[in-house]
Formats: structure tokens, C-alpha cells, sequence
């Protein structure tokens, strides 16, 4: 049966992301993913706030990167959070994104190996023994826990390329797909079957989790009109291969880049074409939304994480997603 | 206190609507660095427990409003004839 997850940007205080975790997990959500920025609040101190106000809900950072934050510290909170929430944590870790690491002066170096020797780190810093490793990216000179880590942490790997993909389906537990397309879904879903059976796994064995931009309201028109800001941004960020996939016009993505680098966000929000909006967000009233997740769910996936901006209200979102769209999946 | 008392006055039938206003206010407040530690983590245990209508979290949800929107909250008081004792209360 396909879990529900969401993700909530810690951009506001604490105890709004706070409210709606609490809320999500009263309203039948499996999985609280949160997401990892340096200019938002700290997603450790979040998830601890999470352990603490909920009882069941699964959650974990969707996603961290390895250069910002060491694999080491990533697992000693994984780990702590562990002890705090005991088998509900999951690590959910990808290369990072290039804009925002290059802003606090790091470059993204390897991202494919830096993934991989992290993964590698983070299962071993977990089985409570003395870690040497020597990596092309990371090193580790008998690094141990003072103390017993407790049970096993799934690894979700966030990607989006083919051998990120196919990386992910052969290490993961898990893999966080950014896309809210079918089209996208069944590419990557390709790619990580490629990954899964290299590891000698079943793509069953793998929770294949389709990261969307999501956005529910009784008004489809609504629900497209609070997509429109994250769409600009996902469309702006998007290589050429996947614009073209979707049979997006290049030239009208060149000028929505252009007015958000001016900071013109009324001309960049302005030429958000209809077709963006079906290429990089799952949005509409709630039958409209079922239809695509079951789109979505054909493709292969497993998970479906209702994502920025999840509603005009997100409140009211949570509710109508809860009462009309989770019902219909838990049948 | 104060707002445990003035929320004593409030039909029970008005309750719901009157936390879902209430709660809907603070989460689209933009004056959230108002909002004290100790009263965020006492709305987020009521509303944990499913009590954010009963009396002791219409208290938390009241004095929070008041403290984040002010206009808002008397506004909406003032406009409610069941709860219009409650708006006199707050002024005094």
C-alpha cells in the first residue's frame, strides 16, 4: 500500500512546522521529511521538536548533504534523534544543492562519490565500531560513538540524474525522486531498477518516493496559483534534457531565469506556462490529484511526499488531503 | 490567569470555531517572534492532545492571539455576538 509522506521547509518559527507535523500525523501521514538549508532553521533542532510532539510519524532530513555537514555528524544525529524517536528515524541524503552550497564557499566535488563514501560512512558509524576509511572525497581515522547506537536507520538517497538514480536503487533503502511528472518517475525508475538489480535486490525491496511539488484546494485554480512560485524555481533550475522532455519552450525558461535573477518575481511568475505547471507540480482539486498520484503510482512508486507548496492554505491542505485523497489509496 | 477565567464564559458550542479562527490566525501571522517560548510549547502539547477547544487550550490560543494579532482577534470578537462579552473582558 503507498505511503504518504510530507515535507515542510522550516522557514518559519518552530512551532508553526511544529503544528503542521503534529496535525500530519493525526491526519494519517507515514513519513515527516524536512528539509536542510543553512538559511532556514536548523532541520536537527526541527526534527528534535518533531521526536518530541509526535508518536509515530517516520521522519528524517529530505534531504542533507554531505558537505555542509560531515557524514560523521550526520550519523551521531541520526543516531541521537534515534534515541529520542526509536525506529521512526530515516536519513535522507543527497550531493546538495550547487547554488546554495556555493554561497557559503563549497563546491560541489564528486557528488556521486561523496554520496556513496557517506552512505558507506554512515552504515559503518552505526554498527558502533571503530571507523577507518579512506575515501576520495571523505577520510575517517578510527572514529567512534563514545556510546551504543541503537537499531538500523534507513538510507533514502535524494536524486535526480540517471547514475545518481541508478546509484541510489543499488545503495539506498530508499530513493527521494525530485519530480512530480509520470514521465520523470518512469525514467527514473528505470534508471534505479539498473542500481537495484546490480545490488542483487528486488525494486520492491527499494521505497521508491516521488518528492513533488504538490498543491490541493476545492479550486484547481487556486491550487495552480500557489504552485506558481516553486514552480518558477524548479523550471529555472532544470537542465535542458528534462525542459525538453516535457516539451517546455527553452526560450520562455531563458526569460523566467532572467527575471529571477533581477529579482523581478511578478514577470518571472508571470511566464509560468500552463505546461511548467503540469511538468513540475502534482496540483488541482483532490479528484484531479488522485488521478495523477495513481499516474504516478503506475510508474512504480511507492511513496508519495506531498511537497512545497502542499496548498494555498496549508492547514486546510493537510485536512482536504486527509479526508479525500488518503481514503481513497487505503481502500 | 486572566484568559482562564474570560474563557469560562464561552459558549461551548462556539468553541470549535472559535479555536480553528484562532489557530488560523498564528499560523499566518507574520509577528510569530512574538510568541513566547513557554506558550508555544503549552498549544503544541494541547493540540498533541486534542485540546486546543477546551478550555485550558482556548486560554494558550487566546493570550497567543492577543500577544500576535491583536486587531485581528478583537475584531473577530466584536463581530461574534456570542462572544462579544469575551472582547469587552480583553479590553479591561
Amino acid at each position: 500500500m503507498v505511503k504518504f509522506g510530507i515535507e515542510f521547509v522550516p522557514r518559519e518559527a518552530y512551532w508553526k512546522t511544529i503544528y503542521y507535523a503534529i496535525q500530519a500525523e493525526k491526519r494519517g501521514f507515514n513519513n515527516l521529511w524536512i528539509t536542510d538549508h543553512y538559511y532556514n532553521r536548523n532541520v536537527y533542532v526541527t526534527l528534535t521538536a518533531a521526536a518530541i510532539y509526535t508518536k509515530k510519524i517516520v521522519f528524517g532530513p529530505g534531504v542533507t548533504n554531505p558537505y555542509l555537514i560531515n557524514p560523521v555528524v550526520t550519523a551521531q544525529s541520526l543516531v541521537s534523534l534515534d534515541e529520542l524517536a526509536p525506529g521512526r528515524v530515516v536519513l535522507g541524503v543527497g550531493a546538495g544543492d550547487k547554488t546554495t552550497l556555493a554561497a557559503t564557499g563549497i563546491e560541489i566535488e564528486k557528488p556521486l562519490t561523496a554520496v556513496v563514501e557517506t552512505v558507506e560512512i554512515f552504515k559503518r558509524m552505526l554498527e558502533g565500531k571503530s571507523v577507518t576509511f579512506e575515501g576520495e572525497v571523505f577520510k575517517a581515522k578510527g572514529t567512534k560513538f563514545n556510546f551504543k547506537p541503537g537499531g538500523k536507520i534507513p538510507i533514502y538517497v535524494g536524486a535526480q540524474g540517471p547514475k545518481m538514480l541508478e546509484t541510489a536503487g543499488k545503495i539506498g533503502d530508499g530513493v527521494l525522486i525530485n519530480a512530480s511528472h509520470p514521465k520523470d518517475i518512469d525514467y527514473a525508475v528505470d534508471c534505479i531498477k539498473k542500481g537495484v538489480s546490480e545490488a542483487g535486490k528486488k525494486l520492491t525491496d527499494v521505497d521508491v518516493t516521488a518528492y513533488t511539488s504538490f498543491s490541493v484546494h476545492e479550486n484547481p485554480e487556486k491550487a495552480k496559483e500557489a504552485a506558481v512560485p516553486i514552480v518558477a524555481f524548479i523550471a529555472a533550475g532544470s537542465p535542458d534534457i528534462i525542459l525538453e522532455r516535457h516539451g517546455i519552450d527553452l526560450e520562455k525558461v531563458d526569460k523566467l531565469r532572467g527575471a529571477l535573477k533581477t529579482g523581478d518575481f511578478g514577470q518571472a511568475y508571470g511566464s509560468v506556462s500552463p505546461e511548467m505547471i503540469g511538468a513540475f507540480s502534482l496540483c488541482g482539486n483532490p479528484d484531479m490529484c488522485i488521478e495523477q498520484i495513481n499516474r504516478l503510482l503506475k510508474a512504480g512508486m511507492s511513496q508519495f511526499v506531498v511537497g512545497s507548496p502542499i496548498g494555498p492554505n496549508v492547514r486546510k491542505s493537510i485536512d482536504l488531503i486527509s479526508e479525500k485523497i488518503i481514503p481513497h489509496f487505503k481502500k | 490567569m486572566a484568559y482562564q477565567k474570560i474563557v469560562k464564559t464561552i459558549p461551548v458550542k462556539t468553541r470549535e470555531t472559535l479555536s480553528d479562527k484562532l489557530v488560523d490566525f498564528l499560523l499566518k501571522s507574520k509577528k510569530e517572534d512574538k510568541m513566547p517560548s513557554d506558550l508555544a510549547s503549552t498549544i503544541l502539547n494541547q493540540w498533541q492532545q486534542g485540546s486546543l477547544t477546551t478550555e485550558a487550550g482556548l486560554a494558550a490560543l487566546l493570550e497567543a492571539a492577543v500577544l500576535l494579532e491583536p486587531e485581528k482577534t478583537m475584531e473577530f470578537l466584536e463581530q461574534e455576538p456570542q462572544l462579544a462579552d469575551v472582547a469587552k473582558a480583553l479590553k479591561k
